[in-house]
């Protein structure tokens, strides 16, 4: 079975799933298919820790994976679901700049990852391209959150954005003491909670999921 | 040392659950009065000898018992503060019970938060106990969220910036720990006390890399430009005792962040490195917020934008560094958590009174409250830095520190800013405290000029306050000993020769 996975390297094929859900979400036009990608994204990442887990042979890898499937995988899109439909907003995502124009602005951002990293004063223990890869994912999510106009994308850009964190975290530290892990997953998971709050008072207020609304305060 | 972190939680579930609410805002001020009791010993003692605790995760030096301090001494004054202005905004029909319940208790939450940040040895518990000030004060800000469609506005620009932030820092935590990974051999460490030993042989280059992230990281929540757009915001809508939390105390426990890690950094790079990021942060927010504060319209935002500027002064001090710089930003961080505060309690007694906060309507403070105008007066001159008061003091050990190292550009432009900011502090206040006392037309329908009911709630608002202003005239003359030695120890824990 290692044999196996190293030979098949399902590392980085699972690595570049991950990759390639972040930059799918550019040219997503709902937001219940978003809400979904991102679930998909966490499930990968869940998966690519049990594997590294089995790898190792360490339990404590196996909780981080179980943990994160639990938070992330389920928990929070479920929560994200339930925000969209108390906003009545399934419809489209509206971004500043056009689908295409977002994905051509993706791949250049992996792109430049990759060729500021070429040289790497990072060695990695399991794979070579995962630090690349979270580096990516994060960028990618920040550049979702800059370009959509709803509030919901830009909760879901700051989750891929962690996710991304996740994984570099990951691909860095071997995964950290399960107490600092459930720390950072519990912060994560109480913001998006009080971000979809946040969200939904928006809507009742603004009468509209847009940030465009909020312009009020500025100088 | 845990019951320091037990009676902020405590005091938040009783607030939460009291049936009756009438006396709800002593009970909270009680619980900080608690707090104060069980922490000084400790405090004291760690000044003189580091603490440690639970496998090394919770860990009490002088630098943090220096910033506990005065968390705690804050958290007093603001939950002192806050049974007038609750009280007050009750009567004014912009908050209900449940809201009442929810602010005390999470005012103790934020308390909570930042004591632990403080405590904390480990560096990712250290931000995660930073992400959940963001997350707690977030809710604070959206407090009378029901009502008000700008403090909704102002939480959710707050949270989306300083969570993005944030996890730059995260980032940059792991890298640090992937750099002692290879000083250590297959098990690496989080713990400052550990990284500290091992400093000098950290990698330079990740180190730099490490730093680069924690200081936009946590610069962003320390209000450092140009990553400080979340803070004119925040500041200017929240009530105004978490205002006075969050700029007096708020800011530094993130600063006080990026010094621990610049003490591990240091070693490695070399100080002119973190150095010179921090001369060109600190100056780079000292300009912006110079220029922002001559043409604010509202005299929240104006404070807002005063704090920017002397986190940037904080950080030029760090940056110049020496024993003299360092000592200047240590004592800029008491200063400032005095005087910014005051001011927060002032104007939210200004804008209760005149029910604005934009700076046209207010005129003649002192001639219709007299004592609050007194106090204004005092903070206004001392967030100036005019002479005989205690930001001056630190300001002139910061400029001391940059002309002993030679660094004319530095100080000139530093100088610059500083008259801009002297100028537009006290033009503004000027004209809102002297002027004529003109009644303007009221939205609650009470009379500008209504003296303000010496009852007892108003009596614990003033007391604290002139605590405070007596504090900034006493630090503006001397520099009390222990007051002293503390910053001293500071220095010899940060290992800055």
């Amino acid at each position: 079975m290692r044999n196996w996975i190293q030979v098949f390297s399902v590392i980085d094929f699972i690595s570049v799933g991950i990759l390639l859900t972040a930059v799918a979400i550019n040219a997503l036009k709902r937001l219940e298919s978003c809400v979904r990608v991102y679930a998909l994204n966490s499930w990968l990442l869940s998966s690519l820790i049990a594997i590294v887990a089995f790898m190792v042979g360490e339990t404590h890898l196996y909780i981080a994976a179980i943990i994160t499937l639990l938070s992330k995988g389920i928990l929070i899109p479920m929560f994200l679901r339930h925000i969209l439909r108390r906003m009545k907003v399934i419809h489209d995502v509206e971004p500043y700049i056009s689908n295409t124009l977002s994905l051509i602005i993706s791949g250049i951002l992996v792109a430049v990852v990759y060729a500021s990293l070429r040289e790497g004063i990072f060695v990695t223990g399991f794979s070579k391209n995962v630090l690349q890869i979270s580096l990516a994912v994060i960028l990618i999510g920040l550049f979702i959150m800059i370009t959509r106009r709803k509030a919901i994308t830009q909760v879901i850009g700051l989750l891929f954005m962690e996710n991304g964190l996740f994984l570099a975290g990951f691909s860095l530290t071997f995964g950290m003491p399960i107490l600092i892990e459930l720390g950072i997953l519990f912060d994560m998971l109480m913001g998006v909670i009080i971000l979809g709050i946040f969200a939904i008072q928006i809507k009742r207020v603004f009468i509209s999921s847009d940030l465009d609304k909020l312009t009020t305060l500025k100088g | 040392m845990i019951e320091i972190l037990l009676i902020p939680v405590i005091t938040a579930i009783i607030c939460y659950i009291l049936p009756n609410t009438r006396f709800i805002g002593y009970i909270s001020a009680l619980g900080a009065v608690i707090l104060a009791g069980f922490s000084i010993p400790t405090i004291v003692s760690s000044i003189s000898a580091p603490i440690e605790m639970m496998n090394g995760m919770l860990y009490m030096d002088a630098l943090s018992g220096y910033i506990m301090a005065l968390v705690i001494f804050l958290g007093f004054a603001s939950a002192l503060y806050s049974i007038g202005y609750l009280e007050h905004e009750l009567k004014a029909g912009l908050t209900d019970i449940t809201g009442m319940r929810r602010y005390c208790s999470l005012l103790h939450l934020f308390i909570f938060t930042m004591l632990l940040v403080t405590m904390s040895n480990n560096l990712a518990l250290m931000w995660i106990a930073i992400e959940a000030t963001t997350i707690v004060s977030a809710v604070l800000i959206g407090f009378g969220f029901r009502k008000r469609a700008l403090a909704i506005e102002a939480a959710w620009k707050y949270i989306i910036l300083c969570t993005v932030g944030i996890t730059f820092a995260l980032l940059g935590t792991f890298i640090t720990y992937y750099a002692s990974t290879a000083v250590l051999g297959t098990e690496g460490t989080l713990n400052w006390t550990v990284l500290k030993g091992i400093a000098g042989k950290l990698n330079s280059a990740t180190m730099k890399l490490a730093f680069i992230f924690i200081l936009v990281g946590y610069g962003t929540k320390a209000g450092l430009a140009p990553v400080h757009n979340w803070l004119p915001d925040a500041h200017s809508e929240a009530p105004s005792p978490i205002s006075a939390l969050l700029s007096g105390i708020l800011l530094n426990t993130a600063f006080y962040g990026i010094m621990r890690f610049i003490s591990i950094v240091e070693p490695s790079t070399g100080n002119t490195f973190t150095g010179n990021l921090l001369i060109i942060f600190g100056l780079i927010s000292i300009g912006i917020s110079s220029i922002f504060m001559l043409v604010q319209d509202n005299y929240k935002r104006l404070l807002a934008y005063s704090s920017i500027e002397h986190m940037g002064i904080i950080s030029l001090g760090t940056g110049i560094g020496g024993p003299l710089g360092i000592y200047g930003a240590l004592l800029h961080v008491l200063n400032h958590a005095l005087s910014k505060p005051l001011m927060f309690f002032a104007s939210g007694r200004i804008q209760a009174g005149y029910g604005s906060t934009k700076i046209e309507n207010v005129t003649g403070v002192l001639s219709s409250m007299p004592l609050l105008g007194t106090l204004t007066f005092i903070g206004v001159l001392s967030l100036a830095g005019a002479p005989p008061f205690n930001i001056f003091l630190s300001e002139f050990t910061i400029l001391k520190a940059g002309v002993d190292k030679g660094l004319w550009t530095v100080v000139g432009l530093f100088l610059f800013f500083v008259v801009i900011v002297f100028y537009g502090v006290l033009s503004v206040f000027g004209k809102m405290l002297f002027g004529k006392n003109i009644p303007t037309s009221h939205p609650h329908g009470f009379p500008s000029s209504k003296p303000l009911r010496t009852d007892f709630s108003t009596l614990c608002s003033n007391s604290i306050m002139i605590v405070m202003a007596s504090l900034i005239i006493v630090l503006g003359f001397t520099i009390p000993g222990f007051i002293d030695s503390t910053i001293r120890a500071c220095i010899n824990i940060l290992g800055v020769k």
